[in-house]
């Protein structure tokens, strides 16, 4: 499949996660914390096609979050795209397919990326980010994101066939 | 087990998007390009808003149908208790309406201001908030209905909070408990004022600056003050005292205050087209 295929289902796959986050993911609710549908993108294409096309997605996906956010846009963006990196170089050993990988891995990363999202934010002059509640919303946010990564898998791997 | 190497190309690829975000981060932070990133965001929005529109009429039912299964027990105890409390309000609203119009002689008389007569935009609210950091809603009145930065929002319980965003037909308001929020409060009983600070949680404010001397007690009335300079008109509701406690050489009291409107069921507000004099 060329590039140019594989662009055009990427664009759809982030056009598509978009909506779904910031319209029918808005009414899911833990404790007040939503699932963040941009940051498992990020996570999972890093799982799916490796360090370079994660950071990639992980940076289109953020981006298009940083448009409905009144953080400094590009936090997000920047964030992701290091999430999606980082997955992706870590992903490089595993070669069985079990399904459990992508569920612990959107666990695991998901906590990681959103303490990284409230340091970073920090560090650009956000106040609060960084607060004892934190761990409690990087827990839910990862929770939530496992439970929504299967789904994820499958929409990235149509995006990025082997 | 074969070592991977990570291609140079790779690293490049990482190197040039952290840039590339680094630059945006610091171009919006200066407010560079008179504002071009706001531009785009707010565009964005407006661009979105009929999205947004299908997707809830699509959605709408569903959530609605699966809460009614639910919490079939729960409404209808509630229906009983609004019953209820409709008959009480019933009687105060006789007893109000001689109030008002004392309380608009008075002012009247004595020149000062009240929000009575501020005109005023109704919104409905269309999402919240895409972030787990910040505490906002959407509504679905921009620009073009009157609304700008920096106006109040309440509902007819009490105050709900500010406009952060505005673009031509969407605003987004920023909730009275954000971290950023701040509002200049008056307590109902001792008239002692103070400052109530948002910390991130749905439930309650702090208050700063109430001395430690003022008798503070539970479930006081606390409303804005609308002091010089505030960016709230005076005697909206806020909320009434949760807790109050003095510690033994503390220079204010720790005071707790809940808001009266129940920020996590908002349906439709009312942006106040005030600004501060």
């Amino acid at each position: 499949m060329n590039n140019r295929r594989i662009q055009i289902r990427v664009a759809a796959v982030l056009a598509l996660t978009l909506v779904v986050h910031l319209t029918v993911l808005s009414r899911v609710r833990i404790d007040d914390v939503r699932p963040d549908a941009l940051l498992l993108v990020a996570v999972i294409a890093g799982l799916v096609a490796g360090p370079d096309r994660g950071a990639v997605v992980g940076f289109a996906a953020g981006a298009l979050g940083d448009l409905f956010l009144q953080t400094p846009f590009g936090l997000s963006a920047l964030v992701y795209c290091l999430v999606g990196f980082a997955v992706g170089s870590l992903q490089a050993g595993i070669l069985r397919a079990a399904w459990w990988i992508p569920v612990t891995t959107a666990l695991g990363a998901s906590i990681a990326g959103t303490v990284l999202y409230a340091l970073v934010g920090a560090m650009v002059g956000q106040s609060g980010f960084v607060s004892a509640r934190l761990l409690v919303v990087a827990l839910l946010v990862g929770a939530m994101n496992a439970v929504l990564a299967p789904a994820a898998v499958r929409l990235l791997e149509w995006s990025f066939p082997r | 087990m074969a070592v991977y190497r990570r291609p140079a190309r790779t690293r490049f690829t990482l190197l040039l998007l952290v840039l590339t975000s680094i630059t945006l981060l610091t171009l919006d932070y200066r407010g560079a390009g008179s504002g071009a990133i706001a531009t785009v965001k707010n565009g964005a929005r407006d661009a979105f808003a009929p999205v947004q529109r299908t997707s809830d009429k699509v959605f709408e039912p569903v959530g609605s149908f699966f809460g009614g299964i639910v919490h079939y027990g729960d409404l209808k105890a509630e229906n009983d208790r609004l019953r209820q409390e409709n008959a009480d309000l019933r009687g105060d609203v006789a007893s109000s309406d001689d109030a008002r119009r004392q309380l608009q002689e008075l002012q009247d008389s004595l020149k000062l201001e009240g929000t009575e007569d501020v005109p005023r935009v109704d919104a409905r609210v269309v999402s919240t908030s895409p972030s787990n950091f910040a505490f906002t809603v959407e509504i679905d009145r921009g620009t073009n209905a009157g609304v700008a930065v920096g106006m109040p929002v309440r509902t007819g319980a009490g105050l709900v909070g500010r406009i952060v965003t505005a673009s031509r037909n969407r605003a987004v308001v920023q909730l009275l408990t954000d971290k950023d929020f701040s509002v200049g409060i008056k307590l109902s009983t001792s008239g002692d004022i103070g400052v109530a600070n948002g910390r991130g949680s749905l439930r309650s404010l702090d208050v700063d600056l109430i001395d430690p001397a003022t008798v503070v007690e539970k479930d006081e009335k606390v409303v804005t003050s609308g002091l010089q300079q505030s960016q709230f008109p005076p005697g909206i509701p806020v909320g009434t005292v949760k807790s109050s406690t003095s510690r033994p050489g503390a220079l204010q009291q720790d005071v707790a205050i809940e808001p009266y409107v129940d920020l996590r069921r908002l349906t439709f507000l009312t942006v106040l087209q005030w600004s501060p004099k």
